[in-house]
């Protein structure tokens, strides 16, 4: 089964130890949501992914096609050349950059060069606003256009599994809404495999195909479509019941 | 009489700043691009210059033999790079004061070497065109200043050509900005920083020849350009490649006209004017984008 696999991972800052035992896996073509309020830990667990923070013990390996690559330990920039492409919190465009430029940036790394081209089209048929706006400077765009570009850079990277750290951050709800169907429009048609991190629940957990909910670092329940439909109070219950204790 | 003066004073100005642009453009990558503050550059111009007057003593053109030296000097630049960001950027944020020291010292130590090498004297090439001047109207440009001052024009253009349309290019732009933002886009940020100092370590070797071919130089030379080349820098707009030939045929222009007109006692005074100038006025420089 092609897979992200995540097993037994702790991480932190410095003393600060943040993820505790975290177990998670990601299948080919799902949708994962990673649900969780503020301060519980999902951007380390992502960033703990990519290489931005480093684990203190566990592993995350990528089991696809038959070759199983640990990626426990790889810098960054080497991770998302074996396959794992990431909207980080924040964004991390280059302001100065324009939308292009910040495009071919990350299609011009070893993974993404062979169809830079193409990729590039993709993203501009996929994105219209981008194509309109492709000489315009990354940092004088709105925070739902900067969003759809860092998402669009992704891309960029041929990703085999895309990791998005809370998108709609900062966002008007509308345009949340517009992300959120960009997203999910991606993983219809590309059949992309998402993780995504959101405490906006009620938008991801309608899009997901499976979610877990995250607290003080630790995954305290995992739910699936498959089981029937995610109920949304259910969700609402186990990530505020454990933020308010 | 006086316009003749005049125009003599512009043109050699023209070409002196051209020389400063050559020189300076080894910061503008380093510095202006990467926010090292390298004042080792100029001693990195002054070994280039004495690589070539070895050369043109057996007979190779100092200009021609610079090309091959760059590559020599590039990668000089990125094992001299490897050094300094094992040294002060992985211990944590990197310190500027500790990086001026570990450059002030490096100037020292090539400085001693060069001096152990060649001596303290002069050196100076021998081409055919020193010498001979290029008379246009009134105006007398002399083939030591004007061949030498052609290279600048034609580095600034290929190195802005390639900041601006090739990926590495990108990359480089990109990296003194945010270097998690390369790392999320597949691209290591230490590479690119490596390869960009290596650029810059490079034109030095041909910057080196050009100005040796300007006058004769000895080991020290390169510290009377630190200032002016900071100068050139700062006044482009800290990264901007066109503004580096800009700014060195302002100061370059401005000096000659204090020079011919006012006192030449005064020249040396004219860049560091100028770069005070511009950080009191104008600290985004000529051609700086706003960072
Ligand atoms: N760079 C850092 N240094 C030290 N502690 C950090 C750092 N980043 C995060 N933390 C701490 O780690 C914990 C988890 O933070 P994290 O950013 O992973 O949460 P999150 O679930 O993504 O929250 P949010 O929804 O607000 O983005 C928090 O207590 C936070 O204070
Ligand atoms: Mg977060």
């Amino acid at each position: 089964m092609n897979r992200l696999v995540i097993e037994g991972l702790h991480a932190g800052y410095g003393a600060v130890t943040v993820l505790r035992d975290v177990s998670i896996e990601v299948r080919e073509g799902e949708f994962v949501a990673l649900l969780g309020t503020n301060g519980n830990g999902k951007s380390t667990l992502l960033n703990t992914v990519l290489g931005l923070v480093k684990p203190t013990a566990g592993r995350v390996a990528l089991e696809w096609d038959g070759r199983s690559v640990d990626l426990t330990g790889l810098a960054p920039h080497a991770i998302v050349r074996e396959g794992i492409a990431i909207v980080p919190e924040g964004r991390r465009l280059v302001p100065t950059l324009s939308v292009t430029e910040n495009l071919l940036l990350a299609g011009s790394s070893p993974r993404g060069r062979p169809a830079i081209d193409d990729n590039l089209a993709y993203c501009f048929d996929t994105f219209p606003m981008l194509k309109e706006r492709r000489a315009q400077l990354a940092g004088t765009m709105s925070g739902g256009q900067q969003q759809l570009l860092a998402i669009a850079r992704a891309l960029m990277c041929a990703p085999t599994v895309l990791v998005i750290d809370e998108p709609s951050v900062g966002l008007a709800p509308i345009v949340v809404g517009q992300v959120f169907e960009a997203i999910a429009h991606l993983q219809e048609t590309a059949r992309l495999t998402i993780l995504m991190a959101e405490q906006s629940f009620f938008q991801a957990v309608d899009v997901a195909s499976r979610a877990y909910v995250m607290s003080h670092g630790r995954i305290i329940r995992t739910l699936d479509r498959a089981d029937g439909a995610i109920d949304h109070a259910e969700i609402r219950r186990a990530m505020m019941g454990v933020a308010a204790a | 009489m006086i316009l003749e003066l005049l125009a003599n004073a512009i043109s050699t100005g023209v070409l002196l700043g051209c020389i400063y642009a050559a020189l300076a453009l080894g910061l503008a990558v380093s510095f202006g691009l990467l926010h090292i503050p390298n004042i080792a550059h100029p001693v990195f111009v002054v070994t280039g210059a004495f690589a070539a007057t070895v050369f043109n003593a057996m007979g190779f053109d100092p200009l021609l033999v610079s090309l091959p030296l760059a590559l020599v000097f590039y990668g000089a630049g990125i094992a001299f790079f490897e050094f300094y960001s094992r040294i002060y950027e992985k211990r944590g944020e990197s310190d500027t004061m500790q990086a001026l020291t570990l450059f002030f010292g490096v100037s020292l130590v090539i400085e001693t070497v060069l001096v152990m090498q060649f001596g303290a004297d002069q050196r100076s090439t021998d081409v055919d065109y020193v010498g001979q001047s290029l008379t246009l109207g009134p105006v007398v440009m002399p083939y030591r200043l004007l061949i030498p001052a052609l290279v600048a024009p034609v580095m600034v253009t290929a190195l802005w050509l390639y900041l601006k349309y090739t990926y590495a290019g990108i990359a480089i732009r990109a990296v003194a900005h945010d270097e998690r933002a390369l790392s999320v886009s597949g691209i290591d940020p230490g590479w690119i920083k490596r390869h960009a100092f290596g650029i810059a370590a490079a034109t030095a070797a041909i910057s080196g020849a050009a100005l040796v071919i300007v006058g004769p130089i000895d080991p020290f030379a390169g510290r009377m350009q630190i200032g002016r080349a900071f100068a050139v820098v700062i006044l482009a707009g800290m990264g901007s490649i066109p503004g580096t030939l800009a700014a060195g045929i302002l100061i370059g222009v401005t000096e000659a006209l204090v020079g011919a007109f006012g006192s030449p006692s005064w020249a040396p005074a004219v860049a560091f004017t100028m770069l005070l100038a511009t950080l009191a006025f104008k600290p985004s420089g000529l051609f700086g984008a706003a960072r």
